[in-house]
């Protein structure tokens, strides 16, 4: 299998660096087969073309900003100003086409007097020409947009809306023990969610598990063969074995996990990692059923997607082998959803 | 029309197509691309940036993009969107509390311009576990049917921790680009 992967990818990389290689030779006739005209043309693009042709437009603006005063038709006024306007931004773009190859200073300084060219145009046209009252127009398109909610609220209407049956799991408890044994039971996914100060024990195995809005809880569970999917809960304790772990918005919680892939963690804080410590009887077999009875190690190996750095993610460290609980035991109820 | 004659002519020739899967994080996406080629899917970690998978099908060559579906990273997806030919929104059908994100974002890829031609199979995911979703039930949740009418849009259930239904959903994506793309031969 292993040796089957390395020949894919060489021969991946063989296709890979054979593109590469020819999108350079097309890179290279391309560039072989411009036009030579196109090299004279960069000859005139100097430095002291440029200053030329700039210092040139910018007194035929000067000038004719000058003479602006002088016209007493406002129509005509109109029109010059436009034309000086477009001519000024024709000089903008001829220094932002040319300010690859200017010195910095000359740069600067053509800068600066298009802004004084600008700003003189400004002052003559608020001294030449009377502001317009301000008022409110009534204009046809807000007709539009009164219409066009209702559209979409009569869609969203026509849109049935289903009902989602619960799926098995705790929900809205406070301070109490809640046990659950899977063992024979069909459940696929359980959802664990909006405790507080609650304790919960998971006993066999499940194939997914939704964990949401715990608030002071300790969750004890036995192995989960999919995935787990956790998000917003807040000084907890975690003890969970799975293929796949994603935690999100947790803050302050400490997990002993044992997982197959890489944990990751998303918009986290304060989060603290051990290996795995849960018992109760019969939990080996549990494990080895579910592929988890051996320790990967990647309950250290956590991704922060908020940490995309070589260095160590603030949002999570390793829990001292001082403080962590050593191994917690928990009871099999044969009657499996029994409340302590 | 001319570009997009030489377009076609080239695609022909290498009988690619370029397939982009999305989905919100733990939907599976990763699992089916590996699942599909073949591949080990007993150890597969949360995909943080994408993976690229060339897989010879049929007589074509995919290349699938499987993005990541972070939050965090939902943001790129867009970066991926260039001449895509086969659109696969992945759905965790287990997943209820969800569903609304999940409508929320299909809703806003298919918005997006740059997808507007690509066919779209949507892939009602983990229907193996009990308690999940019917493909009927994922459909009427995001409100397929009062899709674009030009979309060419299709619904499977499917299982990658099985295999079921993967590949009916694969054969009627690379059909349906097929004759999109390529004239039938």
């Amino acid at each position: 299998m292993e040796e089957e992967l390395q020949s894919k990818a060489t021969t991946m990389e063989a296709t890979l660096r054979k593109k590469q290689q020819a999108m350079l030779d097309r890179l290279a006739n391309r560039h072989q087969n411009r036009p030579k005209s196109t090299i004279t043309d960069d000859s005139t693009s100097s430095s002291t073309a440029f200053s030329s042709k700039f210092s040139d437009s910018k007194r035929s603006v000067e000038s004719q900003l000058a003479e602006l005063p002088t016209l007493s038709d406002s129509c005509h006024l109109k029109s010059r100003l436009a034309e000086i306007s477009s001519e000024i931004s024709s000089l903008e773009q001829l220094v932002a086409e040319s300010s690859y190859f200017l010195p910095s200073y000359d740069l600067r300084a053509a800068l600066k007097s298009i802004s004084d060219l600008k700003q003189s145009l400004e002052k003559l046209i608020s001294e030449l020409l009377p502001k317009k009252k301000f008022s409110f127009k009534n204009k046809s398109a807000s007709k539009n947009v009164h219409t066009e909610p209702r559209e979409t609220a009569k869609a969203e209407k026509s849109n049935p809306i289903i009902t989602i049956p619960e799926s098995p799991g705790f929900r809205n408890k406070q301070n109490e023990v809640l046990t659950k044994n899977f063992r024979g039971s069909e459940i696929g996914e359980f959802t664990i969610s909006d405790l507080d100060s609650c304790e919960v024990r998971l006993i066999g195995s499940v194939r997914a598990a939704f964990i949401n809005r715990l608030r002071n809880c300790k969750v004890y569970g036995g192995p989960v063969t999919g995935s787990i999917l956790m998000e917003d809960v807040e000084n907890c304790v975690f003890v969970l074995a799975s293929h796949q772990i994603r935690i999100h918005c947790a803050k302050r919680c400490d997990f002993y996990v044992r997982v197959r892939s890489r944990p990751i963690i998303e918009d986290c804080g304060g989060l603290r990692f051990a290996p795995y410590c849960l018992k109760y009887d019969g939990i080996g077999d549990d494990l080895k059923e579910a592929g988890l009875d051996e320790e990967s190690g990647n309950w250290s190996n956590v991704d922060d997607f908020k940490w995309l750095r070589a260095a160590q993610s603030p949002n999570w460290s390793v829990l001292d082998e001082g403080e962590r609980v050593g191994s917690i035991q928990i009871e099999v109820l044969d009657n499996g959803n029994g409340k302590g | 029309m001319g570009l997009l004659s030489i377009i076609r002519k080239i695609k022909r020739k290498e009988k690619e197509m370029r397939i982009l899967m999305v989905g919100l994080d733990n939907s599976g996406k990763t699992t089916i691309v590996l699942k599909i080629n073949g591949e080990d899917t007993s150890v597969i970690s949360p995909t943080l940036g994408f993976n690229i998978k060339t897989i010879n099908y049929q007589k074509y060559t995919l290349n699938i993009w499987d993005v990541g579906g972070q939050k965090t990273i939902r943001s790129y997806w867009r970066n991926y969107f260039e001449q895509t030919d086969g659109l696969v929104w992945v759905v965790d059908s287990s997943d209820l509390r969800r569903l609304d994100d999940c409508k929320m974002e299909l809703d806003n890829l298919l918005k997006e311009e740059r997808l507007s031609g690509a066919s779209l199979l949507i892939l009602a995911n983990k229907q193996d576990i009990k308690g999940a979703l019917t493909p009927e039930e994922i459909a009427r949740v995001l409100n397929l049917e009062n899709m674009d009418k030009t979309r060419h849009w299709k619904i499977v259930g499917c299982s990658a921790y099985t295999g079921s239904g993967l590949l009916e959903g694969f054969d009627w994506l690379v059909q349906d680009i097929a004759s999109r793309i390529y004239v039938l031969d």
